[in-house]
């Protein structure tokens, strides 16, 4: 069976994320969304996934994503989840 | 390493009483091997850096040198390893933003960056990774802070697998009336200026000062993000503060960040201070006294001004939006004082803090490396071309487009040559004439790991034929020097020997070191260290920017000619490791008396203008010197080999592959030949016509009558052009 | 005499470079304005030079898109000021929709710096007043957001452009297009640098200044009217 597995890559809490914050502060403060506290910057992917059940599908994109770096576990915090 | 029982003792003994927590975590940093150069200072006093165009040495953040009346080049290189074999993108780019910001300390503007990265196997798949980040990492920072990337230096090993060296140079440019030379007073304000202050790079320097833990998640606290838009405001902020006189004094916060900013300042002119941690612009607002003291949160500066231009200081900063604080300012009593929230919590002597006790490390020769030393037995090869290929297409040799080319090269508009095409980058002044610099930096980490002394030396000595050949006079050096744990005797005497024969060819060519780094600990986790590297960076003198020579073949019809002797020195060659597999014999005998006279002649033939393109022979022999101005140039070669000056040859591998030092490689009229070699015996170098630029596609060796082989230019400009690029890329 | 403003926001960083071309082959006045100091009074045309404006976060040019100072320009395209957008410039007039299309990331994934053969097609306006159909012209890029997409042709197709010859087209853009013009040209957006290009000191072996005919146009076009 195909699944559709997410991949959410964003910084980890102690380290910085200059893209996040220049987004915050210079664009979204600037143009008055105030009631925005804060903003965290990353990158998003989807994968089309052959596998036997869902817990075999999130298993092999987070290794897969480990193994190849797709993030860079010193830094990144990921977040692996089942769409639909 | 952490500090040793001894260095406790005297901490305790110098303040009187048991260290406060801050007060340790303080001398810690500032002790670091890193910050303190503990293990280094006594040996790099052996360097020389006396020149009288020499207007500051070492000592500040940054060396400066006048190149022309009234204008000054301030430059330096630093060293980003341990960073960057952890998070390679985040340390290379941290590591640009670091130099960068050393260059402005002195009101000089940045105007070059030059990347010497020696890195592991490509095929290797960490290595690739390391790689491909440290560049990105570069390509990314350099190039959103606007300073063009303008030459570099590169090395494949395994050594370097997973311990990848990282240096980076920085080329700045300033009146020489400009530069911030004055000293800070009692009274003047500090400022902190750039970046909010986090928990990142907690005391990253002691991370700089141990070898890499096998857990790389431990190594976490070290990692620094850049943030480039940040450090172009500081650019930016900076050059306006310095024209305009608001600013006294900068200085960078590096490795030791505030503690090391504080106590180097006040140590180096008999100052005091106070300071007022709870002031100080903080990302989280949780971070106690003792981490805000070590952290190393990037693209912070220090800046001080009198309280007269405070408010014209913080009106610029204000209307580029770049955050501050203001938190204390300097007096007389020579300590240390650090307030949080009005308790104090750190009161140390300014002088005792920045100079910890230099330590004389002892050393010896590893026996396996006198091994080395010996001579090499190998077979002739049996196809001459096919060892010739593998030589020219080994990834030392090839072209670093994929590199260069992730690089803004040209932003600023001073860039005169693209990367790739001579012997050293070159840059105009951008004054309305036509003077310039020529910019190049080199290393050898396999000679230095056979023969540091000799590597040490010969990297000297091919950085100043670089400047040489490009039509430039060489004016001055730095020097980084990559070792292993100076704790290990037998590691650390790579380290002296290194030093020793920087000074010692320095010495002999007259190239002032003006400056340089160390950087220790580059070993794996089982203790054993990569290949001890010396890197130099050297600057020229250029009077006409448009007469500059570069290596591309001009035109057919042209001779070309060999300036210097040929030896019988295939020790630590190119061609012994990728034809034979072997890393050893002896390397080069480094010629300082023959590199002067032969540097002196070429400077006569420019100066006559007889020399249509240069290039100087360096790893892999003369002909792979040939074949780079063969192939840059898209023109083919006739070469008689018989006709090249040698001494002690007997071999036809030892003609094309020996690594001899002094030798250049010049194009010129026919016309011009005779005069030539007059000079040349005038200068008491040999010369001689070696062969003729052909409009053909192909390079002919013959030895007199014999035809060697013919070797085919397209073939070889694929190979040269793509290797790189197909070595990283699969 | 004329005077041009060079805009520059936080990351902008070859506002320098621009002016050192506007003023020494163009012959021309001209002003670095800090987009907080930016209106349009006073101005006879406006370039925005490139850079990294914001550290291209979110994507190259969309945070200076929606600056007061780029609705300002707008503002001085409807009264008839001539802009021009180089690089980054052009990412933010495309992002600001001043110009039609988009800008996405190089197909090869980087950043690429190299000299570039390229040929100017349908030239209008003052930017390119001195310009012939098809003529051939060099000049460095340097970039790694190049890559201009348009859903249909048609959308561009009467409009001033600048295309990568074949064989030279180094981020897989559509159409070849290196830049793009307004119908009239009073707006201009490219990719490659001119004032990299209009020295002949700058210029590698074998290609040649394609970059002074934009500030040899300007220029003449605000003495004599285009």
């Amino acid at each position: 069976m195909i699944y559709t597995v997410e991949l959410l890559i964003t910084n980890k809490k102690n380290v910085r994320d200059p893209e996040g914050d220049t987004i915050h502060k210079h664009l979204i403060l600037r143009r008055g969304y105030k009631c925005v506290r804060k903003v965290r910057a990353g990158k998003y992917f989807v994968f089309e996934v052959e596998a036997n059940d869902s817990e075999e599908a999130l298993r092999i994109v987070r290794e897969m994503s480990f193994k190849l770096r797709l993030y860079n576990p010193i830094v990144h915090h990921i977040e692996v989840r089942l769409r639909g | 390493m952490p500090l040793s029982k001894e260095e406790i003792e005297l901490i305790k003994r110098i303040l009187g009483h048991e260290p406060r927590a801050e007060e340790l975590a303080m001398f810690e940093s500032q002790w670091s091997e890193h910050c303190s150069y503990k293990s280094s200072r006594l040996l790099l006093k052996l360097l020389p850096s006396h020149a009288k165009h020499v207007i500051i040495g070492p000592g500040r953040d940054a060396p400066a040198v006048e190149v022309f009346p009234g204008v000054a080049i301030v430059f330096k290189i630093e060293s980003h390893n341990h960073p960057s074999a952890v998070d390679p993108y985040n340390g290379a780019a941290t590591g640009i933003g670091g130099i960068v910001r050393d260059i402005l300390t002195l009101g000089a503007k940045p105007i070059a960056l030059l990347d010497l990265l020696y890195l592991g196997n490509p095929r290797d798949p960490h290595a690739n990774w390391l790689v491909r980040n440290i560049v990105k990492g570069i390509s990314d920072y350099g190039n959103r802070i606007g300073v063009p990337t303008v030459a570099g230096d590169t090395w494949f090993d395994k050594s370097f697998n997973k311990q990848p060296l990282v240096n980076v140079a920085c080329i700045g440019l300033v009146e020489t009336k400009k530069l911030l030379t004055a000293a800070p007073e009692p009274g003047d304000l500090i400022l902190v200026v750039g970046n909010s202050t986090g928990r990142d790079g907690l005391l990253g320097s002691s991370f700089a000062s141990r070898p890499l833990s096998e857990d790389t998640d431990k190594d976490l606290g070290a990692v620094q993000v850049g943030d480039p838009l940040i450090e172009k405001l500081l650019i930016d902020v900076i050059d306006e503060l310095v024209n305009r006189n608001l600013v006294k004094y900068i200085k960078d916060l590096g490795g030791g960040g505030l503690t090391t900013a504080i106590s180097e300042t006040a140590a180096d002119y008999n100052l005091g201070v106070e300071i007022y941690l709870d002031k100080l612009h903080v990302r989280e607002s949780d971070l106690t006294p003792l981490e805000l003291l070590v952290s190393e949160s990037q693209e912070r500066m220090l800046i001080v001004t009198d309280r007269s231009r405070l408010r014209q200081v913080v009106e610029l900063l204000e209307h580029y939006e770049v955050p501050y604080s203001i938190i204390g300012s300097f007096n007389n009593s020579g300590r240390i004082k650090v307030y949080y929230k009005e308790k104090l919590v750190a009161d140390v002597p300014a002088k005792d803090l920045a100079h910890p006790p230099a330590l004389e490390r002892p050393y010896k020769p590893p026996v396996k490396v006198i091994d080395l030393w010996k001579s090499i037995s190998i077979p002739e090869p049996n196809d001459i071309a096919d060892a010739i290929v593998k030589v020219f297409g080994s990834l030392n040799i090839v072209s670093r487009r994929w590199i260069y080319e992730q690089y803004d090269y040209g932003v600023g508009i001073r860039t005169v040559l693209e990367p790739g095409r001579a012997d050293a980058a070159v840059l105009r002044l951008l004054d309305g004439t036509n003077r310039g610099i020529a910019v190049k930096g080199d290393a050898n980490p396999r000679y230095t790991s056979i023969d540091p002394f000799r590597g040490g030396a010969n990297a000297v000595a091919e950085c100043f034929r670089n400047l040489v050949a490009v039509g430039s006079e060489p004016l001055a050096i730095v020097d980084e020097l990559n070792a292993g744990n100076p704790e290990k005797p037998e590691h650390y005497w790579f380290f002296a020997q290194m030093v020793k024969g920087v000074a010692w060819m320095a010495d002999e060519l007259k190239l002032p070191v003006v400056g340089g780094k160390v950087s220790f600990y580059n070993e794996n986790e089982r203790g054993e260290q990569v290949k001890p590297t010396t890197t130099i960076v050297g600057i020229g003198r250029i009077h006409d920017v448009s007469k500059t020579l570069t290596i591309d073949l001009k035109e057919h019809g042209s001779s070309i000619m060999i300036l210097g002797t040929t030896y019988p020195e295939l020790g630590a060659s190119e061609y012994l490791y990728v034809v034979h597999g072997i890393e050893a014999g002896e390397v080069p005998i480094p010629r300082p008396s023959l590199e002067l006279r032969v540097a002196s002649l070429m400077r006569q033939l420019i100066r006559n203008n007889y020399v249509k393109s240069a290039h100087d022979i360096s790893v892999g022999g003369l002909i792979v010197a040939l074949l780079e101005m063969a192939v840059t140039g898209g023109l083919g070669l006739n070469i008689d080999l018989s006709k090249v000056p040698t001494r002690g040859i007997r071999r036809l591998d030892e003609l094309l592959f020996s690594e001899s030092q002094a030798r250049y490689l010049i194009e010129i009229d026919e016309g011009n030949v005779d005069k030539i070699l007059k000079l040349a015996s005038e200068y008491n170098v040999e010369a001689s016509v070696i062969g003729k630029v052909v409009d053909k596609n192909h390079i002919e060796l013959r030895y007199n009558s014999r035809k060697i082989t013919v070797l085919d230019l397209e073939f070889l400009a694929e190979l040269y052009y793509n290797n790189l690029g197909k070595a990283i890329e699969g | 005499m004329a005077k041009i403003a060079i805009l520059k926001f936080p990351g902008t960083n070859c506002d320098y470079d621009v002016l050192w071309a506007i003023k020494s082959v163009g012959n021309l006045d001209a002003e670095i304005v800090w987009y907080k100091d930016f209106s349009v009074k006073g101005w006879d045309a406006i370039i925005i030079p490139g850079g990294f404006s914001y550290g291209d976060w979110l994507r190259a040019g969309a945070i200076a898109a929606r600056t007061r100072a780029v609705e300002r320009i707008a503002e001085a395209v409807s009264q008839g000021v001539p802009v021009l957008g180089i690089c980054n410039g052009f990412q933010i007039l495309i992002e600001a929709e001043l110009l039609p299309g988009a800008l996405l990331l190089n197909d090869s994934g980087k950043f690429v710096c190299r000299w570039i053969r390229l040929k100017i097609e349908k030239p209008k306006g003052p930017w390119l007043l001195l310009a012939y159909d098809g003529q051939e012209v060099d000049m460095p890029v340097a970039h790694a957001e190049g890559r201009y997409y348009v859903e249909d042709y048609i959308q561009i197709e009467a409009l001033p452009k600048i295309k990568y010859l074949d064989g030279w087209n180094p981020n897989g853009s559509a159409y070849n297009i290196a830049g793009i013009g307004s119908s009239d040209g009073l707006v201009l957006g490219l990719m490659p640098h001119p004032e990299r290009a209009a020295e002949p000191i700058l210029v590698p072996r074998g290609f040649s200044t394609g970059g002074s005919i934009v500030f040899k146009s300007i220029s003449k076009a605000l003495k004599s009217g285009w």
